[in-house]
């Protein structure tokens, strides 16, 4: 899936994968390919700025944990996080029931 | 021995240059991407690959230095145009108040050029200037206590060039002040967008060219013996002077030039 498309959804997937547990950058990355079965194929580094954006905004937290070789940066879902999610989930059924109802309609 | 750098270092240090912000966000940043791409190049690593094409793999994935440091700042909104005027506005701010305050400083400067060499050394008419009686009736009734006309219109002229000049240093403090307060809270969080020697480089030119113009109009008028005014013009240029001393030495620090050893 191209880049564009993704950009416009990437905030709900990301807080999704995080509000399963707290997990650091790639194993974020690694869950949103997984997921996706290898569909949502950005480039890596550009996760993060989003990540950082989301803290910002204080949809999620993130501090340092001890790794085996060195420190990681392990982002949770805040409780605002949660009730963004919840509320950006209902707005993407929506959208999708809509797109599909018109898809399904011209089929 | 120094050990070999591979592709995982020489990228990191090629996103060290593309960020700009400040140092904590950056180093932040960093970690973040040397623990990704040696964790990816470690899962690559065991699929048979050699170590430097694996770690090369995991920098094409990651995206370019570039590429990443751009969505940083995109995501920041660091590269917004607002962001730009507001960091843009705060630097002229910072100018203005300079400004000001140095017109004040010149005002204290011309008020001692006025008790050391008298007032008409600060603000004396040039040879052949004469007032109409009503202008001198004027000057005479602000100061009577002056004995005659040119020295009334010197006293009113000495304590216009410094009255005006220090309620310009007054309004100069004041900027100064509102400057530091936004710095230290709304705009606290620097982009980069702006190169630390903007302030500096425009600082040392605008007061290079006033200390040049106005010691070199005081010094002609000394050379020629015309020494009504001068102080004037002389305590703004040393005023000139010494901010462009401070502004240049503020630009040479921005340049990083290395130490002596």
């Amino acid at each position: 899936m191209r880049a564009e498309l993704l950009k416009g959804h990437l905030d709900l997937l990301l807080l999704t994968i995080v509000s399963e547990r707290p997990a650091h950058g790639y194993a974020i990355i690694a869950a949103l390919r997984e997921h996706s079965a290898g569909a949502f194929d950005l480039p890596e580094g550009t996760v993060y700025p989003a990540l950082h954006r989301l803290e910002r905004a204080g949809l999620l937290s993130s501090g340092w944990a001890p790794g085996a070789n060195r420190s990681r940066r392990v982002y949770a879902i805040t409780a605002l996080g949660a009730e963004a999610l919840q509320e950006r989930r209902q707005t993407w059924g929506a959208f999708a029931r809509g797109v599909e109802a018109v898809l399904g309609g011209t089929a | 021995m120094t050990p070999e750098l591979g592709p995982i270092d020489a990228y990191l240090d090629r996103l060290a240059s593309e960020l700009r912000g400040d140092g904590r966000r950056t180093r932040r940043i960093l970690l973040e991407a040397e623990d990704h791409l040696r964790e990816t190049a470690r899962q690559l690593g065991g699929e048979g690959r050699s170590w430097r094409e694996a770690e090369q793999r995991a920098i094409d994935r990651f995206g370019s230095p570039r590429t990443v440091a751009r969505r940083f700042a995109a995501e920041a909104g660091d590269a917004s145009l607002p962001r730009l005027g507001a960091e843009l506005a705060l630097a002229l701010g910072l100018l203005f108040g300079i400004g000001m305050s140095a017109i004040g400083a010149s005002g204290l400067v011309a008020g001692a050029f006025g008790a050391a060499f008298g007032k008409s050394f600060v603000a004396g008419d040039s040879n052949g200037v004469t007032y109409v009686p009503a202008r001198c009736a004027d000057f005479l009734e602000y100061y009577p206590r002056a004995g005659s006309c040119e020295a009334a219109a010197t006293a009113h002229h000495f304590d216009e060039v410094v009255r005006y000049r220090l309620a310009a240093g007054v309004l100069g403090l004041l900027t100064l002040g509102g400057w530091w307060l936004l710095q230290r809270t709304a705009m606290r969080r620097r982009s980069g967008l702006l190169s630390d020697s903007f302030s500096a480089t425009i600082g040392a030119a605008l007061f290079g060219l006033a200390a040049t113009g106005l010691l070199g109009m005081s010094s002609m008028q000394l050379l020629f013996g015309q020494a009504a005014g001068a102080g004037g013009l002389l305590s703004g240029g040393l005023i000139a002077l010494a901010a462009f001393a401070a502004f240049a030495l503020a630009f040479l620090r921005t340049l990083r030039l290395p130490l002596a050893a």
